[in-house]
């Protein structure tokens, strides 16, 4: 599946397209951002919870690894930068704890196996151009649920 | 005689039954939703009150090992091993998938036991039926439900289908046609049906040492996670 590409040439930029994003999520949806330290997943996840009615400051869980914040929906946010094992991931016993909330796994992607396939991913790259504060933001929906949403994505990204 | 206390967390429904020997002396379920450790250990006590039946005198605790949810299932698992030390009583670990489809054995007709995974997940396992029990002829498994459907569909079979699973998944099971929904009453793993399979293991003295037991976590669980070379 192709996947909805945004250049943003600033922090508040992606978190533009975090909040853009807000419009389209639901109780029970998954979304893994994936981008190397410094790329600006946490700054994605600001966007995302301002939009979903998040007052509070949100910050990056590297080392509480679960933060869970109350807005229009719940949102568990997770960064699993900390664990090695997939016993340890299990152990944060996601499945429970993000049943009827959004739940937003910062490096998700080295869990994939025990996420479920049906998820938003949101990668970040530095660039194309020198610029350091330049990044490429990718969307991309896969699954029964999500995978109905990709032209949304677009839409809403478009009208940000 | 076995004195012998069941107790399976593995859905938001606790279980728990008391059993002399196969029989059930009382049983208690409750509604936790994510309160098993508020509830598991206070419902045993007030069992083990109404059955006349002290701690001291179990000889045996069994154990609902999932798969299922994981908040529930660590709770109920490591109740029976702290109980299973304390008292110095052998712990009986049971699928909870058997406990579902136990009570099916007289179904005539193959029974697919399926607990909810959330995310329309399910845990899932098949199993012909018997008098004396029900034999499982598939692997525990985990899997999206839209999946097992399909794999249902093409085998063709008369099957019942059982287990909280079907019900939050229920706009998936109804497309198939040669499938009856065994319906709410067997929805939750059966304490009665632990205490049954319980007192058969260890009649054959088959159980394990309590720091032995674990739950079914069916995604592998001893891996490592795909770092590469990204730290």
């Amino acid at each position: 599946m192709t996947g909805t590409t945004v250049r943003t040439r600033s922090a508040d930029e992606t978190r533009d397209v975090g909040r853009a994003t807000a419009g389209l999520v639901h109780p029970g949806d998954v979304i893994v951002v994936v981008g190397d330290l410094g790329s600006g997943k946490t700054t994605f996840v600001q966007g995302l919870a301002t939009g979903v009615g998040i007052a509070e400051h949100v910050v990056s869980p590297t080392f509480t690894i679960a933060r869970e914040y109350v807005g229009s929906v719940r949102l568990v946010h997770v960064d699993v930068y900390r664990l090695e094992r997939a016993q340890e991931f299990l152990d944060l016993g996601l499945e429970d704890l993000a049943d009827d909330a959004v739940l937003v796994v910062e490096w998700g992607d080295v869990a994939a196996g025990y996420l479920p396939a049906d998820h938003l991913a949101v990668q970040l790259t530095p660039g194309p151009s020198a610029d350091p504060d330049e990044r490429t933001v990718s969307l991309t929906a896969t699954g029964p649920s999500w995978g109905a949403r990709q032209d949304a994505v677009a839409a809403a990204l478009d009208a940000r | 005689m076995t004195l012998l206390l069941a107790m399976d967390t593995a859905t938001p429904r606790v279980a728990v039954a008391i059993g002399e020997d196969a029989r059930v002396l009382g049983s208690v379920y409750l509604d936790a939703r994510r309160r098993h450790a508020e509830v598991l250990v206070p419902a045993v006590a007030s069992l083990c009150e109404q059955t006349g039946v002290e701690l001291r005198q179990l000889d045996a605790v069994a154990v609902g090992v999932g798969p299922g949810l994981f908040t529930g299932l660590r709770v109920g698992v490591t109740t029976a091993k702290v109980m299973g030390q304390a008292l110095d009583v052998p712990v009986v670990a049971v699928s909870s998938l058997d406990l579902v489809a136990h009570p099916l054995r007289f179904a005539g007709r193959t029974i697919a036991a399926v607990l909810d995974a959330r995310r329309h997940e399910v845990f899932h396992a098949q199993y012909r039926p018997g008098p004396d029990g029900v034999e499982l002829v598939t692997e525990y498994r985990v899997g999206p439900a839209a999946e097992l459907v399909t794999e249902l569909a093409a085998g063709g079979e008369d099957v019942v289908l059982a287990g909280d699973g079907v019900r939050t998944n229920r706009a998936a099971f109804e497309s198939l046609r040669r499938a009856v929904d065994a319906g709410q009453e067997f929805e939750a793993p059966s304490a009665t049906a632990l205490v049954e399979l319980a007192a058969r293991r260890v009649a054959r003295q088959e159980f394990a040492a309590s720091f032995e037991v674990a739950p079914l976590y069916l995604r592998a669980s001893d891996a490592e996670l795909a770092w590469g070379n990204r730290r």
